[in-house]
């Protein structure tokens, strides 16, 4: 069973993430689709209609509410919210020439969460080595300026390292480009 | 279905053999192996397994075989680095629970050692220490993935008391099935062969080395006028923390011109203070407190013996690392001691005050005769201690073959294959390679 890597016109498939390249308007936009997990759909269903079956039983029930009841409620509600899943539909990262990176998870849901990073932030992006106690993975990192912690780029997604070389590079060319144009403008008597 | 879950859970391992092919990973320049050196016992704690595992990956670096290491998080420290000659380090964030060791949890360290495996293409695991969990645990499931495991015991254990009865249980399930064991000295191997069963001819002798270039004498001969006494080691029990107690105050009473140097720490340092307290030997015990490795020799060099009063050794790498610095060593005559250096380099003694005292004054008789020149040159040159022919035997003892595949059978046919999931890194190559750098650990030693 090997995986499949075939070469999209703008971009890398491997199955479970699609890789996608484009500019749009001056700013170059990497985006990364993830397939929808129908399991977690149907985890996440389940555990609404555990919750739901779980109160409909208690107030239909003839004894009335008591401690034990709402406890019941209680687990359900948590097993519910445990189970509950907002899958990310996509992640993008728009690289905005002199002005710096927005980081954005778009959700199945339709919810959008937006980051924007200014240039002068950023020291390095990094591919990073994450060591879990059960896993390890690589991932795309930005050291910021003075700031102890890294930022990931995809905070949710796993993408294979050969999709994120691209993107890195372009990260590189990005803050070199910084670098360059701070170091040419005229220094200050 | 039901068949298939009972399965798999009585055969977990079954299904999980590497998919990569094994041919790509020797290059065309001979057998290169990819080691996972695994223990939990690496820098930046220090002691005799830890730099045994870090100089032997970096000799190995230079055979040009690809060396990995996986250890426990420090602290910190946690994730990958990269230490000299690009020696890849894997901190897994699994936090000790009791003296260094990892939690002992018989399966939940296999998805990462699995994923490290895989990753870095791994074609031997070599696991150190008898009391490391994370090496017992990653052996086993090395071996249910079919990999050749070589193991190196570093340490006696005895077989009386409860611990070590328990130890060499699990040391018996651990060795009964790898391919090859390492000891560092005879006794050390008959100690292991007796504890874990296993067949003699599996166990191979490779004693540990020095860096004779790290551990040179002092280019200035010391006076005879005062003699110094080195003792370098951890306050504890087993390292005889307790007969120093005994041995220091009789042979300054004996000897007014010996002047002792203690470095190290430990929970018996206390019994040394109260030792120098009761017999007012403050100007003659001098207490330096836990040495950096790399400021050892600049200790050592200051004296003209060197005292190692261990109740159990299997090799004991001080006593080389002092006569490599020239010291005469008065030495215990336990464990495997009194293979280490030649009979004119150490004065052995039995573990016990009185025939410790006698050992000091044979060595102090001895002294006028010794020239640390001489003997750094008899170390050097002598070459069975040196890691450049220390290797060449290690490397025989790698594995050649490609690693075997666990017969699957119909289990593979009704369960669910994982996911490939785990990237394998790509080589970037020794970085001594790239920068150019001629002062390589194993090169130093030609001169």
């Amino acid at each position: 069973m090997g995986s499949y890597m075939g070469q999209q016109e703008h971009g890398i498939s491997d199955g479970l993430y699609t890789y996608k390249h484009h500019r749009e308007g001056g700013a170059d936009i990497h985006v990364i689709f993830v397939k929808k997990s129908k399991f977690r759909v149907l985890l996440s269903y389940m555990g609404t209609m555990f919750l739901l079956a779980t109160v409909c039983c208690a107030l239909l029930s003839k004894d009335s509410l008591c401690l034990g009841s709402l406890w019941s409620i209680s687990f359900a509600s948590i097993i519910a919210k445990c189970l509950r899943c907002d899958p990310v539909k996509k992640e993008s990262l728009v690289i905005m020439p002199t002005f710096g990176v927005q980081l954005e998870q778009h959700f199945w849901s339709g919810r959008v969460h937006r980051k924007f990073v200014p240039i002068g932030k950023i020291l390095k992006p990094v591919l990073n080595e994450h060591v879990t106690p059960v896993s390890c993975y690589c991932n795309l990192a930005l050291l910021l300026r003075e700031e102890y912690d890294l930022m990931l780029v995809f905070k949710n997604l796993n993408p294979p390292v050969k999709m994120l070389v691209p993107i890195w590079k372009a990260l590189c060319a990005f803050v070199d480009s910084k670098t360059l144009s701070d170091s040419a403008l005229p220094q200050s008597t | 279905m039901a068949l298939a879950l009972q399965a798999a859970l009585v055969c977990p391992f079954v299904w999980l053999n590497p998919h990569h092919e094994f041919s790509d990973i020797m290059d065309g320049q001979g057998t290169k192996h990819r080691i996972l050196m695994v223990s939990d016992f690496f820098f930046p704690n220090f002691g005799g397994v830890e730099s045994h595992i870090y100089y032997l990956s970096q000799c190995l670096l230079k055979l040009g075989h690809k060396v990995v290491v996986m250890t426990h998080a420090y602290g910190n420290r946690s994730g990958v680095r990269y230490v000299t000659n690009g020696l890849k380090v894997y901190y897994v964030p699994w936090r000790p629970f009791l003296m260094q060791n990892t939690l002992p949890t018989l399966f939940l360290t296999f998805p990462i050692v699995r994923t490290i495996i895989v990753r870095e293409k791994i074609s031997v695991v070599h696991g150190h220490q008898a009391f490391s969990t994370l090496c017992h645990e990653a052996l086993m499931h090395a071996r249910a993935m079919g990999y050749k495991v070589v193991f190196t015991d570093h340490s006696l254990y005895g077989f009386a008391d409860a611990g070590s009865i328990h130890m060499n249980k699990v040391l018996q399930f651990t060795l009964a099935d790898i391919d090859q064991a390492i000891c560092v000295s005879h006794t050390s191997k008959e100690n292991t062969v007796l504890r874990s069963g296993i067949s003699p001819e599996k166990v191979f002798m490779v004693p540990n080395a020095v860096d004779t270039a790290m551990f040179t004498p002092s280019p200035k001969r010391l006076s005879c006028d005062e003699i110094v006494i080195v003792v370098i080691s951890r306050l504890v029990y087993r390292k005889g923390a307790d007969l120093l107690v005994e041995v220091i105050p009789e042979v300054c009473c004996l000897f007014p011109k010996v002047r002792f140097i203690v470095g190290g720490d430990g929970p018996k340092r206390v019994r040394l203070e109260e030792m120098r307290e009761k017999f007012s030997l403050q100007d003659r015990v001098e207490m330096l407190g836990a040495v950096p490795h790399a400021q050892v020799r600049s200790v050592l060099i200051s004296g003209h013996i060197f005292l190692n009063s261990s109740l159990t050794e299997a090799f004991c790498i001080a006593i080389l690392e002092a006569a490599s610095c020239g010291l005469l060593t008065v030495s215990t005559r336990v464990g495997g001691v009194p293979e280490v250096l030649p009979d004119d380099m150490i004065v052995l003694a039995e573990p016990a005050p009185g025939d410790m005292v006698r050992a000091v004054k044979k060595a102090i008789d001895m002294l006028p005769g010794i020239d640390p020149q001489i003997m750094h040159l008899r170390i050097s040159y002598l070459r069975i201690l040196g890691w450049k022919t220390v290797l060449p035997s290690y490397d025989h003892q790698l594995p050649t073959m490609a690693p075997s595949r666990i017969p699957t059978g119909i289990l593979t046919q009704v369960l669910p294959q994982p996911a490939e999931g785990i990237e394998e890194v790509p080589d970037i190559g020794p970085l001594h390679a790239h920068l150019g750098s001629s002062n390589g650990l194993c090169e130093a030693q030609e001169k």
